[in-house]
This record gives C-alpha cells, structure tokens and sequence, in this order.
C-alpha cells in the first residue's frame, strides 16, 4: 500500500474546498466565548446567499411554523447558532462531508451523518454531562472531527480487510494505528492539516487532532476534546460509523475528569441523539438540494 | 423478493418465503431473532436500550427501543402470524452489542442490552441457541425468511452465518 507523505498531503489539502470567508468568520466567532447571538445575526447579514439559506430552512416544512419567519434575527434566534454553523458548512465544504469512503467501505452521506450524530452527542454530552463549555461549541467541533477521513479515504481503498487484521492480531492498537501503519497518516493529523489550511481556532483544529487521544489536548481545551471523543463513540454506538473502522477505537476512561455521567445519562444522551438526528437531518436536507 | 428493513427501536415480522427481514449496523443495539418453525415466520427486533424506565414515552411510540418492552410487543407481533403467544417452539438467536474498548463499565451498554435481554427471555422460558454478541464491530443481518437462513456482515470482513 503506498504511504503519503507529507508533502503529497499538502497537495491534498491545496485541491480541497476551502471555507467561505462567512463561514471561516462564523467559526472564529462562535468559538470565541464572549460573542453572543447579535455577532451571529450581523455577520450573516453580510452573507446575501446564506440569509436566503437560514430563512428558506426556518420556514421549511420541517420546522412547521404556521406564520412565516421573514426576518433573519427572528430566524437564527429561532434556529439557534448549530444549524447556522452546519448551513455554512455545507454551503462550501458539503461535498468532502458528503463524499463516499471507499477505504472504509462507507457510503456517500455516511461522513455526514456520522458528523452531525457526533455533533448532536457531544453537545449533550456537555448539557447532561453537567460540563461548563460551550454546548454550540461541542456541536461544531464535532461536526468537523472526523473531516480528514475525506482526504485520506482514497488512498486506504480496499486497505479495509487489511486494517482489521492488523487491530485482530493485536499488531494495532486500535483504527487509527492501522491508518497510520497503512498509509503513514492517520484521520486526525490528516484533518488537522486542512484545520491549519483553513485557518481553524484553535480549539477546533485540536478537537480534529485528539478527538480519538483527548488526554493529549491543550489543557485549557481538554474537556471540549472529551466531549467530542465521548460523541463520536456514542455515535459509532449508535450504529453510524463510518463503516470498516466503527468502534475499532479505545474509549479514554478519564474522560471522567471533566464529565459527569451515570449509565442512565447516557442512555439518555442515546435517547435525545436518536430524536434530534432525525429532526435535524431532515431539516438541513431540506434546504440543502445546491449544496456543493 | 421484499425486504422487510427495521431501524433502530422497530419490530417487525414476516412469513413469506420470499422475504428478508433486515436491520443495518448494530453498534451497541441487539438484534433479536425469533424463528417459529411451525409456522416458518421470522421476527426481529432492533433494541437500543435495556430499560424503558428512563423514558415511558419513548416506549410507548416505539416499544422495540427498549429490551423490557421489545419482546412483548414482537411476540404480540407475531401471534398475528398464528405463532404462539408465549413464543412456545421458537428459536431465539441474539446478536449485536459491540461495546468500545472501554475500562469504565458506563459506556458497556452493549453488554447491559445482552444481558436485560436474555432475563427477560428466561422468564419466558426461552433461550438463545446461537449468538454473536460484544466485541468491537458493528453488525448488519439479513434474515432470508424462506430457509431461516441469519447472515451477519460487517465493512472490511466477509460475511458469516449464525
């Protein structure tokens, strides 16, 4: 199998879609914890096509209101800053979270619904895990963690059987280890290098790089990364991996540092992923037919 | 040839020869098969969770969500197929329940699923006679309801029987 090296996946990450000058600015700022909703509002009004997304989405069919929403502070207050990060999102980088996996055996979408079941838990991770950051936050780091996937997958096609042995004989440790083994890079500093390219904040850009070793995190960003790391296992739990490496990771048990969480909580956390997913997914699909 | 496709919390059952029942990636959910061979009907059941305790709602929208009302509702299911009520003369086999590699006995609830499933079976007097449980992969199954044949697959392995 032939292995990347570091140059090659500079040229990678040069051929990939890039941010939209919004949506780079929307995650500066929701990342930022000072902002509030106003900053939101504001800066998409800057953003003519993305003002047409947000208010086309609130006054879908999934949202079922019966008096059309018209202004756009009454429809992000109304949606809430997630899905305008996830419209932004999929507005210019759709088609990497949209791409198939072949080297993981995973349909096209499946990136995308592994993405916003992730995002979906590690926000409740942080509501019902009793945690102080930025629920929103969790939301849109999970929703990029595993983006690196998409700039590797084609060089893992047909590594799958092989990637497994490697993990059943005991001569990887977990998923990303075989990555790295394979290929000499793994998902994480894959997608870490299009973080950089992108110009990331910080604490998203290293929620991409530790999202499988939270216990590597800055510390000031520690419990975002376990957050993620916790909503990306209940994600593969939950039956959407993204095919041949689902649950093949080790789970950090010190996420109870920073995490407050019964069995019945997280069977709870389960129970609100399911019902949100649904809504949601249906939701951004909805307005999302251009997307690309 | 239909195809009977279960998601997460569904139940569903089928006595046409021609049919598969089917549910998709099981991570830490259990699959619950029931095969009557008096009547050739195969049942299944996609269980998320082990106890409907934590939400009374949810299992009264989707009894197949949870282990302790799952069962009921697919052996009521099935009597529709003219199967016995208590599920009398059935072969049960179980798979699924794949847990992360995790030291913290929280997130094992791959395992607690397995296990609310199986008392709740022994209380009908039923037991699996094939499983495929636990580990660290996820499981598709397709039922061919025809030759009660049970196939399992999962992305980068072949497929196997159970």
């Amino acid at each position: 199998m032939k292995t990347i090296s570091h140059d090659e996946l500079k040229e990678i990450v040069k051929s990939s879609p890039m941010l939209s000058a919004s949506a780079s600015r929307l995650l500066q700022l929701t990342s930022n914890p000072d902002h509030d909703l106003m900053d939101v509002v504001n800066l998409v009004k800057t953003d003519a096509k993305l003002t047409a997304r947000v208010l086309k989405l609130v006054n879908s069919a999934a949202f079922g209101l019966i008096n059309e929403i018209t202004s756009i502070d009454r429809a992000i207050s109304y949606l809430g800053e997630r899905i305008i990060v996830s419209i932004a999102l999929g507005d210019c980088v759709g088609k990497l979270f949209e791409k198939e996996l072949a080297g993981y055996e995973a349909a096209g979408g499946d990136l995308w619904k592994h993405d916003l079941r992730t995002a979906i838990a590690a926000r409740e991770v942080v509501v019902q895990g009793e945690m102080e950051i930025s629920p929103d936050l969790a939301f849109t780091a999970g929703l990029l963690h595993d983006i690196g996937k998409a700039l590797i997958s084609d060089y893992l096609k047909d590594s799958a059987p092989e990637a497994i042995e490697l993990i059943t004989s005991h001569d990887s440790a977990d998923y990303l280890d075989a990555e790295e083994k394979l290929i000499g890079f793994d998902h994480t500093r894959a997608g870490f290098e299009l973080a950089k390219a992108w110009q990331l904040p910080k604490e998203l850009a290293e929620a991409i790089l530790y999202h499988h070793t939270p216990a590597e995190a800055s510390e000031a960003f520690r419990p975002l990364v376990y957050a993620v790391h916790l909503g990306d296992n209940i994600a593969m739990m939950g039956g959407f991996g993204t095919g041949s490496d689902s649950m093949r990771y080790r789970l950090d048990s010190h996420y109870t540092d920073y995490i407050s969480l019964t069995p019945n909580t997280l069977a709870s956390i389960m129970l609100t992923v399911d019902s949100e997913f649904d809504k949601l997914e249906q939701s951004i699909a909805s307005t999302g037919e251009d997307k690309g | 040839m239909g195809q009977v496709i279960l998601g997460v919390g569904d139940y569903g059952a089928s006595n046409n020869p021609t049919d598969d029942v089917k549910t998709f990636a099981l991570g830490s959910c259990v699959s619950i098969i029931l095969l009557d061979p008096k009547t050739k009907t195969v049942g299944m059941a996609h269980v998320a969770l082990p106890d409907s305790s934590i939400n009374k709602a949810k299992a009264a929208e989707k009894p197949g969500y949870f282990a302790d009302t799952a069962i009921p509702a697919l052996l009521a299911e099935m009597t529709k197929y003219g199967c016995h009520k208590k599920g009398k003369g059935m072969v049960v086999k179980l798979c699924g329940g794949a847990n992360v590699m995790d030291t913290n006995d929280t997130f094992q609830i791959g395992k607690r699923n397995a296990l609310a499933i199986k008392k709740i079976l022994w209380a009908y007097g039923m037991g699996a006679v094939s499983e495929d449980l636990g580990k660290n992969f996820s499981r598709t199954v397709t039922i061919s309801v025809g030759a009660g044949q049970v196939t399992l697959s999962s992305p980068g392995r072949p497929n196997w029987q159970l």
